[in-house]
């Protein structure tokens, strides 16, 4: 019923543009965020202090990795990962072993923190860590393309790798030395007083961003995720799809392992169970900044852009929470609610635009 | 015909954002008349129907029914007063059996009632709709396509309504399910009741129909008594011009070496290996009814449906395409009969669409060419009569026709040899059908090879230079152009073994 719309011409402005992109909903729930945000910023105390956006920055650079990577798979139509914490268990695990091994020790030991041994012991456990979460992307991603169901795959590996990293570890925490390599990933900053995590996330972010645009790789991803079958039919397979978006899903959640050991110079199987972000679940965290920066879940439609950016935004509440005093409680509701809001809104632009076909 | 109108739609109109879909267009149809809806793609057919059935009820205008001022907000309301709608799109479910789904609803049914009990009730509602011979209890998804869609006409019957809405009720069936279909709407407007049939197919609204309406556009022509109107008539009021002959002519064809041989391909659904040849710059139509196994074939040829055996000769290479990849890195492309499934990507823009076989040839290194594909894309876009200024909108915005093309316009991008199609122009109307003829004579007689499956027995005779038939997966013939009459294609694909008197079961044996 729509074969009138064909465009007048001139190209139209900002305003215009994003008035025939997006729904009002959309731009009602953008709005919205936007406006929580900003008076979150304006009426909570030591909000806009340097070190409070520190914080914020770093936080939301830890679960931006590891959502940003999560987005491949969600956009090439194969759901969530539902292992991405315990991907990330596994991963620290190895990690600190590696570290504090003996044979792993390349020279004296009270040297400075960017000398060429502690760089070396770092290099190995770095490397070692990315090549487990390959194989265990690959796994999934594998299973997932041979016709697995995602949910049902990727719950069975999350207790195959909780399970091998806990007995790995005997279920204790796994602690290394400082001064270490990995403590300039953690805590360094080379710029400034930005820290080197978050100007990771924000190279990650770009390069993804770039992928998914201008790459043939990028483009099957969309496409595959839009329309397996079509894709299929047109030569894009999504077996391969699946394995190469499983590995970079799981391939940024080891990273955020690593920088996050950096941190606290140690490892534990529970890190990204208990101690992490509002609701303390990194699994569920990350997913929410994927479904609240507005990916579709059917995959197809959305970018690491949008991610990065719920990123930052689910971050800044919670820190805002934090700082009104709310407890745990209260920002798992937030957080939660943040979730059912943007499916709904989603969800209703879907059907309108149904309509109009 | 009463003189007052049962149902009465005046002046109405329904916009969505920018696009006018409706603009003031008027309907009527009086009890016990067949009323057709025609008009092609995007003229308005499916929101008036929205309209008529309650689905839409952000219009203006008058709606009156039975001589009151009505305006339903949802089809729950219209169905209470007697409009139902059978959709394009089947609403029954599949697993459950065939007297469960025609009580869906649960009305007039007892609080309790056996399997036994419902079957017996959903009997007549059965042979109302010419399903006589099917058994209430057996599963709903052991029946065919046809028969499920009488099915669910069935159902709506058992609400006894008034008016009885057909969208597109044969778009899907074969030739013996469309002629089931069109009895029953001579049974029910016997029987008095109102039906408004929605079609392309020009030979059943001349068949049923006692008054046309044609829209265009979003605006109504006044309705129009079909015996007074012929197709060429009728086809003009829709286009608004006169159409000359919608197949293009056919030049004579040299048929030296082939260069494509499909030899004892068995293709799941069939039931003996088969082979035939395919020449350059021919149209090879593969002639069958819904179920003869001419969708396999293609599919088989294409790597994307299951073989158990046989190979493909082209350009002297022998191999057996195992997924659609293998068939496209040759140059063989493929058009299913389902664009929505599998040949476009609804929620991407049409440029992506449009160069979704060939990332390879317009980016370099694994970087995408931007430029290089506005080219690409621009140009076959211009060949299927696509708007090139419409290359960012989304694919789900275009009307049939135009998603049809963009659906085969995707495969010039790796300039194909062979094109092998299903169902060319299913949902696609008479404009745009046209078009796509003349876009696949064209490219035939540019040198590529065109393998046509179409259960349309017009398309099929009318459109390619020379015909193998099919029926219940076996091959029967070969026909060339001096015999290819409707005649003797229609005795070959529905009842091929009448005269030598062996059932086919015997003959697969």
């Amino acid at each position: 019923m729509t074969d009138v719309t064909a465009s007048t011409g001139e190209t139209p402005n900002l305003v215009q543009r994003i008035r025939r992109d997006y729904s009002p909903l959309v731009i009602g729930m953008v709005g919205l965020f936007l406006l929580v945000f900003v008076a979150g910023a304006a009426f909570t105390d030591d909000f806009l202090t340097w070190f409070n956006v520190k914080t914020i920055i770093r936080d939301a650079a830890l679960v931006g990795i590891m959502a940003i990577g999560l987005t491949f798979v969600t956009l090439s139509g194969n759901f969530f990962l539902l292992s991405m914490k315990e991907i990330a268990a596994l991963s620290i695990i190895c990690f600190a072993t590696l570290m504090s091994a003996d044979w792993n020790q390349w020279g004296t030991i009270d040297a400075d923190p960017t000398s060429w041994s502690l760089f070396m012991t770092f290099l190995v456990a770095f490397t070692a860590t990315m090549i487990i979460a390959t194989i265990a992307g690959a796994l999934q991603g594998a299973l997932i393309g041979l016709g697995g169901n995602p949910i049902v795959v990727t719950l069975g590996a999350a207790g195959l790798f909780f399970g091998i990293g806990s007995w790995w570890s005997d279920n204790l925490v796994v602690s290394y030395r400082r001064p270490h390599g990995a403590e300039w990933l953690g805590t360094g900053s080379f710029i400034g007083d930005i820290p080197n995590i978050t100007v990771a996330f924000v190279i990650i972010a770009v390069v993804a961003e770039l992928v998914l645009r201008y790459t043939t790789f990028g483009r099957q991803v969309y496409l595959v995720g839009a329309n397996r079958a079509a894709g299929r039919a047109t030569g894009h397979e999504n077996f391969g799809m699946a394995i190469k978006c499983c590995i970079i899903a799981s391939v940024c959640a080891a990273f955020v392992a690593v920088a996050f050991s950096g941190q606290v110079s140690s490892a534990h199987v529970n890190y990204f169970s208990s101690e992490f972000g509002s609701s303390g679940d990194m699994t569920i965290m990350v997913i929410a900044i994927v479904m609240v920066g507005g990916n579709s879940i059917m995959g197809g439609y959305g970018s690491t852009l949008r991610t990065s950016l719920g990123a930052i935004f689910i971050s800044s509440i919670d820190n805002m929470m934090v700082l009104n005093g709310f407890n745990s409680g209260a920002r798992v509701l937030a957080v939660g609610l943040m979730i059912v809001f943007s499916i709904i809104v989603f969800a209703l632009v879907r059907r309108g635009s149904r309509a109009v076909e | 015909m009463a003189d007052q109108p049962l149902l009465k739609l005046t002046n109405i109109s329904r916009h969505y954002g920018a696009i006018q879909a409706l603009k003031g267009a008027s309907f009527e149809v009086g009890r016990g008349e067949v009323m057709g809806l025609v008009g092609e793609n995007g003229a308005g057919k499916s929101t008036m129907v929205k309209i008529i059935g309650g689905f839409d009820p952000g219009f203006s205008g008058e709606y009156f029914y039975d001589g009151e001022a009505r305006h339903f907000k949802s089809p729950t309301a219209a169905e209470q007063v007697g409009i139902a709608i059978a959709q394009q799109e089947l609403s029954l479910i599949p697993t459950m059996n065939v007297a469960e789904n025609i009580f869906l609803a649960g009305d007039g049914v007892p609080l309790l009632a056996s399997k036994s009990r419902l079957a017996a009730m959903a009997k007549p509602f059965l042979e109302e709709v010419g399903l006589g011979h099917v058994n209430p209890l057996r599963a709903t998804n052991r029946l065919s396509v046809g028969e499920q869609h009488l099915v669910e006409v069935a159902r709506l019957i058992a609400h006894n309504p008034q008016v009885l809405i057909l969208d597109e009720p044969t778009a899907a069936l074969g030739e013996t399910d469309s002629i089931r279909i069109l009895e029953m709407v001579k049974r029910l407007k016997d029987r008095g009741k109102s039906i408004i049939y929605v079609s392309h197919r020009m030979d059943e609204i001349f068949k049923i129909c006692d008054r046309i309406t044609v829209l265009r556009d979003g605006e109504s022509q006044a309705p129009r008594a079909a015996a007074a109107m012929d197709v060429n008539s009728l086809v003009e009021l829709m286009l608004g011009f006169e159409l000359g002959d919608m197949y293009p002519a056919r030049k004579p064809i040299t048929r030296n070496a082939p260069v494509l041989k499909v030899r004892d391909l068995w293709p799941d659904g069939i039931v003996e290996p088969i082979s035939f040849d395919v020449y350059p710059g021919e149209i090879l139509g593969l002639a069958g009814q819904l179920g003869s196994g001419t969708s396999e074939i293609l599919g088989a040829m294409a790597g994307s449906t299951k073989t158990r055996g046989g190979s493909l000769n082209y350009k002297g290479e022998t191999f057996l395409p195992t997924r659609p990849k293998d068939a496209i890195s040759r140059g063989i492309a493929y058009c299913s009969e389902d664009r929505k499934h599998d040949g476009l990507f609804l929620g991407r823009p049409i440029m992506e669409n449009m160069s979704s076989p060939s990332l390879k040839t317009i980016s370099a290194k694994g970087i995408l060419s931007g430029q290089r594909e506005l080219r690409t894309t621009t140009e076959n876009a211009v060949k299927f009569t696509v708007d090139p200024k419409r290359l960012p909108q989304e694919a789900g915005v275009l009307s049939g026709g135009n998603q049809q093309k963009v659906a085969l316009g995707k495969w010039l991008s790796i300039s194909p040899g062979v094109i092998l199609v299903n169902e060319p122009t299913r949902g696609v109307d008479v404009g745009a059908r046209a078009e796509i003829y003349q876009i696949l004579r064209d490219l035939a007689d540019n040198g590529a090879a065109i393998v046509v499956a179409s259960t349309d027995i017009q398309e099929i005779t009318n459109l390619p230079d020379r015909i193998v038939s099919f029926y219940r997966g076996v091959q029967i013939g070969e026909l060339h152009l001096e015999d290819m009459t409707s005649a003797n294609i229609l005795e070959q694909i529905t009842d091929p073994f009448h005269e030598a008197g062996i059932a086919v079961s015997e003959k697969a044996s």
